[in-house]
């Protein structure tokens, strides 16, 4: 007989704890007799208040056994094996693993105390030069924890925050290793809209996160109102993406762990075009509406033709491969990773589209002596990558879109040519083929820190982070052959040069090209500051912290081209092989360098954990800004009042936990240069026949530009129902940007030099960040959701730059501007023509207003400014790249051993435009067409089509507007973590294995690959350009712990 | 030992700040850029500077076009009607305010009067031998612009001080043009008397191409007698090639009957789609060459600026200059076995004088053409005394002379000679013009400035149409009026 006590205690949380909830005793008494066990009864009671818990669920791991607990906390179960584990679970408790020794036998009464888990409340969360618990703040974050990532197992880590927080906007491309846009609450500035990231406590930027292995990540913090961000002053306008990397534990065992998936990405919708057959018709009936003869007199022979879609979109594979050691001694802990991660294109396929990634990670904390603390995190990256066009008239899908259909990929053993196209447009096979270039980046990124104690909660940080970037890129353009006469032509049919031999007998030839360069970027940053944390009088309690920090950002490049690369291979692509003479050979640097200094303070206040406050303060100096406007400061307020500790609120029953919350505060934008009167010794004119060089003035200064200011306001509250089951956040925020960095358009009779970038502008942003979740259990099916909604209205509403817009992004040849941020709109929309139908017949033309060239079957455009002529001026509004609102939704199911996770996201009232018809006569155009106007009556939204559109159908216009709005399944993760019995046998701790679906379904109307459309620009968004689908993606992992 | 630490810390922590305390200014040596607080101090500066203001004559390739397409004997052709918009709208005169290509015409020609004005401006800072000659290039050239702006626009901003600063956007008002005619006249004046006979540079401006455009400058107000005095100067400096066509090929080039050329070259290789004008090669000559075109001679091109048939039948018979001034595409590319595409407005035919030659590129083919635009000649400079000599009623004999001497050049023989007097004389005078000058951005300019615009160009409207108008962004931000009739 032997009684044996099994005690499990949590680790105490630092900073200002003054009892423990985390407590966690587990008492067991065990009688042992040395007879097989057989059964156990006992009674499972709240740690905290004693009051029994009835309906948790207990299994034997591994067995087929598990019983609920009755009325009372009561439970028996029989007829198990000894030595198994007993696995309590509750919800709103946390999950207890129970070990029943291998020659015990038991058959007393246990009781089991289980701990409420508030863990999510009670998180300690990185907010910038110290941590807060989340129940503690005041301001408005959101946080994303390594499950979700590890769930949506993303290739770059913010894709992974696409609607698993709220008040963040993600737009993804399907590109390998592709950038998206990140938007926290809304658009605000014409500058850059990227928010500052923060990488254990480095500030870096979106770009570096091409080069951090999501595995590596423990937690994303989103710091989006000015309480928050404040702390980072001027670079906090757009949000913080605070990231916290892993790191070991201290007295604690090696634990490996292995994660490994494979996958192949797919194309699931094409666009359609017209096939051979209705391309003939379609073009002998341009022809001949243009008052041509027929093109093709016999439709016939074409058939179906060539699908260019289907021959330039491959299947491509994925794969994942991590590796990591973590664990410590009593004074050191570390972590050490290595991954994999290769991600093939599926445009082109894998041989000239890629993006592979390899990491290095060492996160070290060792104690130098007992008050000191050294931190070194390293991670080395490699990246290559090989890309093809993208995102515009030339690229691959353009080409594949537009290009002749009745046009074979190959004949006679090379590409297939068109006759009739001969600008731009080519097969696009022969375009992936003669596409040569390749990138190589190395980036090491850390930081070293050193903590101090230098007296009793007065700690001091002193910290080294540092970023160093080396780029390598190569390009190769060889001789190519797309038909005689083609604009993109520069060889002859055999690929040998064109040698031209003018009047006086002078030769010319072309040349093939390389270029090489070399970029490198070297930014640290140098932070020292301090951190306090007392109480008065028991229940004032103060965390404080002061610093300053100091920063370089330094860039340079270096590029060399030279012509007449050997056998015209991209063996002998270099500069150094290319036998181009001297005149042939051109170089180009670059360099830039901009420092900061900024001193910054915060004071977080709270009373009994009831009343909270907060007053964060930090000044920022910046080369960029005039001579007269050196530093700026910007200052934040918050307040918070726990409602629900108030004595009044223990008759409110229904709500188990309520807190206001409101913030006030200033933050900024500098993205901007140094200003300067400069002498440009750009211009230069021709002399005797030669180049020569000159000067002019390049640009006129503004001693007086600072960083944008914007105010930003929250108001928020937090609540818990349902016996904490459902947890509801809700914040509504207000951003006004005042002094909008421009350059503005000054008379055109000033010329044409760069003018100063000036404050002159404000912009408003309004929105709603809302989410709920639930953690519930119905049997042993253990539930957990999360719902997250975002909104955010943005309007500009000034731009004292005379003209009250700038032009965004455009499309086309000839070139189209289609893009505005413009004053009293929302920032980036759509603007064009109008369409009202199609003219039926001439009475219709007549009495329209004058639109120049109109026939019957031609749009009939708006005249929106009444003028009774339709020209420029009747431009307007058109459409709204983004959306009104997006939803996010995380549903996770667990049953015993097995998991399931779905991930559902859905944007709402984002418009697209349609920008990737090339609109030559002989190129392929969408099938709409075939619905054209013939006649009377025959269409009222498609027009006739011709050789000769003198009502100029193809315009800016709505017609090319689309509902982008969808709802996408964007990852089903299906897994089945294995019995201890088996991997025990395997030796290993844990194994897992899962089977993922990315982009599983999408719901849209939109016609084109995907609704979701960024090619990384706040002005360049919702074009479709034949944008890079993102691709579905089958995959299957293994997480194993060892 | 506590203390010590202390101390240590402050000091360190102090010293930092004191390094600090600079560490957020910034000076343009760290990017090694020039700024213009240390510019104008040597006399290499003021050289590279006239480079400068130079440049923007070779950003001007639409005001050559335009003169063409603007006129009755071309069209302007492109890919398809919405090829280059705003030059369509210009053939067919339904050209109004917002006009991409007038746009930028308004903003390079301001350019090169600002460049010109910043030297005036810096011109007190040292003195240096030759300055005074330099600065007849400097005032030569803001003649051009000026002239340029008062040909399109008619009244204009007029300012001479020095280059505007941004605090000056939007103050100014437009002046008539009597007053920025007075301020050319001036600067030719100026140029007269301090420019070179010669210069040892070719492309550069010397005494007799400031004296020849006064003269144009004189007939476009018809002050005959004046024009005559200044043309005069110009009679016999140059002489008129036996072989009219060779002037516009690549050797022909600032030849004996070059008087102004704007200078392109095909050496730098540019290729920077962004930013066309940029290069030093000149953009006009890829889009008026044949679409497609697979054959020798030429190169392909984007059929703009299409001679109209109508026009290459009006030459009269054995006169020279038709083949040289317009090519029979059809023709051409049969004898040859070549091919090529139709574009929009196809004719059959492309302007000759200024078309992409196969080998006249280099690197972005495109950007890179040589060819030099043709912007005074000799036989000009004789017809347009002829033209003062005649409508001034000066001396008919001598106008008969100058007009014939450009006709047996064209025709290689005397038969084909003008006798007539009197306005039958200006009438030949003018027709000799269009033959002569055709597609080298004259005619527009000559039918508006002679009255003979509205019965001439399809769609032109009397009281409208003889200036372009300014362009609606500058009346936006500036404030300016708008010229009648937009």
């Amino acid at each position: 007989m032997g009684i044996k006590i099994i005690k499990f205690q949590h680790q105490k949380i630092k900073l200002n704890m003054k009892k423990s909830i985390l407590n966690l005793f587990i008492a067991l008494i065990s009688v042992c007799t040395g007879i097989q066990a057989q059964s156990i009864t006992g009674s499972i009671t709240d740690s905290e208040d004693g009051e029994p818990l009835a309906g948790v669920n207990i299994i034997v791991q591994g067995q087929n056994k598990g019983a609920v607990s009755d009325f009372d906390g009561n439970f028996t179960i029989s007829d198990f094996e000894n030595g198994s584990q007993l696995v309590f679970s509750y919800v709103g408790y946390k999950t207890l693993n129970l070990k029943i020794s291998s020659t015990d036998q038991i058959s007393q009464n246990i009781s089991v105390l289980m701990d409420k888990d508030l863990s999510e409340l009670d998180e300690v969360i990185v907010i910038g030069y110290g941590s807060q618990k989340l129940s503690d703040i005041s301001g408005a974050v959101s946080t994303v924890n390594a499950d979700a990532i590890e769930a949506s197992s993303p290739v770059r880590v913010e894709d992974a925050l696409q609607g698993q927080a709220s008040g963040i906007n993600i737009i993804s491309s399907g590109s390998p290793g592709s950038k998206p846009t990140v938007l926290i609450r809304g658009i605000t500035s014409y500058a850059g809209n990227d928010p500052l990231v923060v990488i254990d406590g480095v500030s870096a930027s979106i770009d570096d996160l091409n080069s951090l292995n999501p595995n590596d990540v423990k937690s994303v913090n989103v710091l989006k109102d000015a309480a928050l961000a404040s702390i980072y002053g001027v670079k906090g306008g757009s949000g913080v993406i605070v990231i916290t990397t892993k790191s070991g534990e201290r007295n604690s065992e090696t634990t490996f762990t292995f994660n490994t998936s494979v996958g192949t990405q797919e194309v699931v919708r094409t666009i359609d075009v017209l096939n051979a057959s209705e391309y003939a018709a379609i073009l002998n009936e341009a022809s001949v509406n243009a008052g041509e003869g027929i093109v093709f007199p016999n439709i016939s022979d074409f058939g179906v033709g060539t699908n260019w879609q289907d021959e330039v979109l491959v299947d491509a594979p994925i794969i994942n491969h991590s590796i990591t050691a973590s664990g410590g001694s009593e004074n050191t802990s570390y972590y050490v990773s290595a991954g994999y991660t290769g991600q093939d294109g599926v445009v082109g396929g894998g041989e000239k589209s890629f993006f592979n990634r390899t990491n290095f990670t060492t996160n070290i904390n060792t104690d130098l002596t007992d008050k000191t603390k050294l931190l070194v995190n390293t991670n080395y990256t490699n990246i290559k990558g090989k890309s093809l066009a993208e995102n515009g008239i030339t690229s691959v899908l353009s080409n594949a879109l537009n290009f002749d259909p009745t046009v074979s990929p190959y004949e006679n053993g090379s590409f297939g040519i068109s006759e009739t196209i001969t600008q731009e447009i080519i097969n696009p096979l022969a375009q992936i083929d003669n596409t040569y270039n390749q990138n190589k980046v190395d980036k090491i990124q850390g930081k070293i820190e050193l903590q101090h104690e230098l007296m009793e909660n007065l700690n001091v940080t002193s910290r080294l982070g540092y970023t160093y970037v080396d780029i390598y890129g190569k390009s190769f353009i060889p001789f190519q052959f797309y038909g005689s006469g083609h604009n993109q032509t520069n060889a002859n049919p055999d690929l040998s040069p064109i040698v031209a031999v003018d009047s006086e007998g002078n030769i010319t030839s072309t040349h093939n090209r390389v270029n090489e360069s070399h970029t490198n970027y070297f930014n640290y940053t140098y932070e020292l500051y301090g951190n306090y944390d007392f109480t008065v009088n028991e229940n004032h309690n103060f965390q404080t912290v002061a610093g300053f920090s100091i920063g370089e950002n330094k860039g340079s490049n270096i590029s060399a081209t030279n012509e007449d690369v050997p056998f015209n291979s991209w063996d002998y692509a270099d500069v150094s092989a290319a036998t181009g003479n001297a005149t042939q050979q051109t170089s180009g640097s670059w360099q830039y360098v901009s420092r900061n200094l900024s001193y910054f303070a915060r004071v977080l206040y709270d009373y009994d954990e009831k009343y909270y406050a907060s007053f964060t303060g930090r000044m920022d100096g910046s080369t960029s800004f005039g001579k007269n406007n050196k530093f700026g400061f910007f200052p934040s307020a918050s307040v918070g009042w726990v409602v629900s500790k108030e004595d009044f609120f223990d008759n409110i029953e229904v709500l188990d936990y309520l807190k206001f919350r409101a913030s006030y505060g200033t933050l900024g934008n500098d993205n901007i240069s140094p200003q300067f009167s400069l002498i440009s010794t750009f211009p230069s004119y021709v002399f005797n026949g030669n180049i020569t060089p000159g000067s002019s003035l390049g640009s006129i200064p503004n001693d007086d530009v600072s960083w944008e200011n914007q105010v930003q306001m929250n108001v928020g509250v937090d609540t818990r129902v349902l016996n904490d089951k459902v947890s509801i956040s809700l914040d509504y925020f207000k951003k006004t940007v005042d002094d909008l960095l421009f350059s503005p358009n000054l008379s055109l009779y000033l010329g044409v030099p760069s003018f100063p970038t000036t404050n002159i502008g404000s912009t408003e942003s309004t929105g709603i960040d809302a989410s709920i979740s639930l953690n519930t259990s119905v049997g042993a099916l253990e539930i957990s959701s999360n719902l997250n909604f975002t909104t955010a209205e943005n309007k500009v509403v000034a731009i004292n730059n005379g003209d009250k817009y700038i032009w965004g992004a455009g499309y086309g040849i000839p070139y189209r501007n289609i893009v505005r941020f413009e004053e009293g709109y929302s920032p980036g929309y759509f603007f064009g023509y109008v369409t009202d139908g199609i003219f039926q017949n001439q009475e219709e033309v007549n009495s329209h207003a004058i639109q120049n060239g109109a026939v019957p079957g031609d749009i009939r455009f708006v005249d929106v400014d009444g003028d009774g002529i339709v020209n420029d001026s009747d431009r307007t509004q058109i459409g709204d790249p983004f959306p009104d609102f997006t939803i996010g939704w995380n549903l996770n199911l667990a049953y015993n051993a097995f998991d399931l996770s779905v991930f559902t996201y859905a944007s709402v009232g984002n418009d697209i435009y349609r920008a990737y018809e090339r609109n030559l006569n002989y190129t392929n155009r969408f099938a709409s067409t075939l619905a054209r106007w013939t006649g009377p009556g025959s269409s009222f939204d498609e027009p006739r089509v011709t050789f000769v559109d003198s009502n100029n159908n193809n315009r800016a216009s709505d017609r090319y507007i689309e509902d982008g709005s969808y709802l996408r399944i964007k990852n089903i993760q299906f897994g089945y973590t294995f019995p201890e019995l088996l991997t025990d046998v395997w030796g290993f701790d844990e194994v897992r294995a899962y089977f993922q679906v990315k982009n599983a379904f999408t719901l849209t109307d939109y016609s084109g690959y995907d609704p979701e459309i960024s090619v990384g620009g706040v002005l360049n968004t919702g074009i479709d350009y034949g944008t890079y689908p993102q691709p579905r993606i089958w995959s299957m992992g293994l997480n194993i712990k060892f | 030992m506590k203390n010590l630490k202390t101390i240590l810390l402050l000091v360190f922590f102090t010293s930092l700040l004191n390094r600090c305390s600079d560490h957020v200014d910034y000076e343009a040596i760290e990017g090694y850029q020039i700024t213009s607080e240390i510019y104008f101090q040597q006399e290499s500066d003021y050289d590279a500077a006239l480079v400068g203001t130079y440049d923007p004559l070779q950003w001007l390739f639409f005001n050559i076009q335009l003169g063409a397409i603007a006129s009755e004997i071309s069209l302007c052709g492109g890919e398809s009607a919405t090829d280059y918009i705003g030059i369509q709208q210009i053939d067919d005169m339904t050209h109004y305010p917002e006009n991409n290509v007038l746009r930028q015409m308004w903003q390079f020609l301001y350019e090169g009067v600002n460049r010109a004005n910043y030297m005036e401006e810096n011109k007190a800072n040292i003195d240096f031998d030759g300055k005074d000659a330099m600065y007849g290039e400097v005032y030569f050239l803001r003649a051009y612009y000026y002239f340029e702006l008062v040909k399109f626009f008619g009244d204009v901003p007029l300012f001479t001080e020095a280059r505007l600063t941004a605090g000056e956007a939007g103050t100014l008002t437009r002046a008539p043009k009597e007053e920025v005619y007075a301020q050319i006249e001036l600067d030719l004046q100026n140029a007269i008397g301090s420019l070179p006979d010669s210069q040892s540079q070719l492309g550069r401006v010397n005494k007799y191409t400031a004296y020849a455009l006064l003269g144009k400058v004189l007939l476009y107000q018809d002050k005959f007698n004046e024009a005559v005095s200044a043309l005069d100067n110009v009679i016999g400096v140059y002489s008129l090639v036996s072989d009219y066509g060779s002037q516009f090929l690549r050797f022909g080039e600032n030849g004996p009957e070059s008087v102004f050329e704007i200078q392109y070259s095909n050496q730098s290789n540019w290729y920077d789609w962004g930013c066309a004008h940029c290069s030093e090669g000149n953009y006009a000559i890829i889009m008026n060459g044949p679409r497609g075109w697979s054959g020798p001679e030429y190169a392909q091109g984007w059929s703009f600026n299409v001679p109209t048939e109508e026009f290459y039948n009006s030459f009269e018979e054995g006169d020279s200059r038709r083949d040289a001034t317009v090519l029979d595409i059809e023709a051409f590319a049969a004898t040859t076995g070549s091919s090529y595409t139709e574009g929009y407005d196809h004719t059959g035919y492309f302007n000759n004088k200024y078309i992409p030659r196969a080998g006249e590129s280099g690197g972005q083919t495109e950007l890179n053409y040589l060819t030099n635009f043709r912007i005074i000649r000799y036989s000009d400079v004789l017809l347009m005394a002829a033209e003062a000599y005649n409508r001034g009623g000066i001396d008919d004999g001598l106008a008969q002379e100058f007009l014939n001497q450009v006709r047996r050049r064209a025709f290689g023989d005397d038969d084909h000679d003008v006798s007539a007097s009197g306005t039958a004389l200006t009438d030949a005078i003018w027709e000799e013009r269009k033959f002569e000058l055709s597609l080298e951005g004259h005619r527009f300019f000559d039918l508006v400035r002679t009255g003979r615009a509205s019965s001439l160009i399809p769609g032109f409207v009397e009281g409208k149409h003889e200036v372009f108008p300014i362009p609606q962004q500058e009346i936006d931000i500036s404030g300016l009026t708008q010229n009648a009739g937009y």
